[in-house]
């Protein structure tokens, strides 16, 4: 294991890398752009939005949120031990992260299943399109996130681990990157209008 | 640095939980919601993600890219 740690205050060494945190934006502009685009919307149809809303589950929301959250506190403690040389505690925590994204995708599922039952699917109206496509590629991105998470956690049981700190904390980087997402559909979707 | 961590966490927790207060009981309870919103993201960005240990320019972008989105979002609501 390389535990070389880098330099972060260099300009072209963020934590996690570069490449991850080029990335990390562009995701971030495309769900801004598609929210802001949501909200432009919301102007034309402002009872639509508001009673479609209404039928979104807010505590499911917000316990998604303290998931989503206390997954990435897990990852936190996970790459502090892991820079500790720490295996079976960055396993035991990196366990814990994927669990919690676990937990997120078993009541997103709950949810989505509750509003096809309902008939309020991608096509019943404006509000109900942005929902499925914003949250369906969210869920996407906390599949790959658990990939990436469960590919670190094999690679770092192995005897000869190539896991090198940078690796760790670029999928780190990925998995907060699943927060901060999260962080800017939630307040929009299931709160404001 | 142990504490530290926790208490951004539980920090974030009890923003969210405000948050999810807001959305219904308030008047004008979406600005409150949205700057929330943008203390949860500098949380996580600055804290979890370490950008406070990165170059000025990485805090910066990040700074930038959640304020302007959040007030794009509050000047059309």
């Amino acid at each position: 294991m390389d535990k070389a740690s880098s330099d972060h205050k260099n300009i072209c060494d963020p934590p996690g890398g570069i490449l991850i945190w080029i990335i990390i934006f562009l995701e971030l502009f495309t769900f801004g752009a598609a929210l802001i685009a949501m909200v432009i919307y919301s102007k034309d149809e402002p009872q639509i939005f508001s009673e479609s809303r209404s039928h979104l589950n807010v505590i499911f929301g917000t316990i998604n949120t303290i998931l989503l959250l206390t997954s990435g506190f897990f990852m936190v403690k996970s790459v502090e031990k892991f820079k500790l040389g720490a295996i079976e505690k960055t396993s035991f925590y990196l366990k814990l992260t994927m669990l919690g994204g676990l937990l997120f995708l078993a009541l997103k599922s709950i949810e989505y299943i509750d509003k096809i039952k309902a008939g309020l699917t991608i096509g019943y109206n404006t509000f109900f399109t942005f929902y499925w496509m914003l949250t369906l590629f969210h869920v996407i991105h906390i599949l790959v996130g658990l990939i990436i998470l469960g590919t670190v956690f094999i690679g770092i049981r192995k005897r000869n681990c190539t896991i090198t700190i940078n690796d760790f904390e670029a999928s780190a980087a990925f998995w907060h990157m699943c927060d901060l997402i999260w962080l800017l559909l939630f307040p929009i979707i299931y709160l404001i209008f | 640095m142990k504490s530290q961590y926790f208490k951004i966490w539980f920090f974030l927790i009890v923003l969210t939980i405000i948050s999810a207060l807001f959305s219904d009981n308030f008047k004008n309870g979406a600005i409150v919601i949205l700057v929330l919103s943008v203390l949860k993201f500098i949380g996580v960005s600055f804290y979890f993600m370490e950008i406070k240990k990165a170059h000025i320019i990485w805090k910066a972008s990040v700074v930038s890219f959640v304020t302007i989105f959040f007030v794009i979002i509050m000047l059309t609501i």
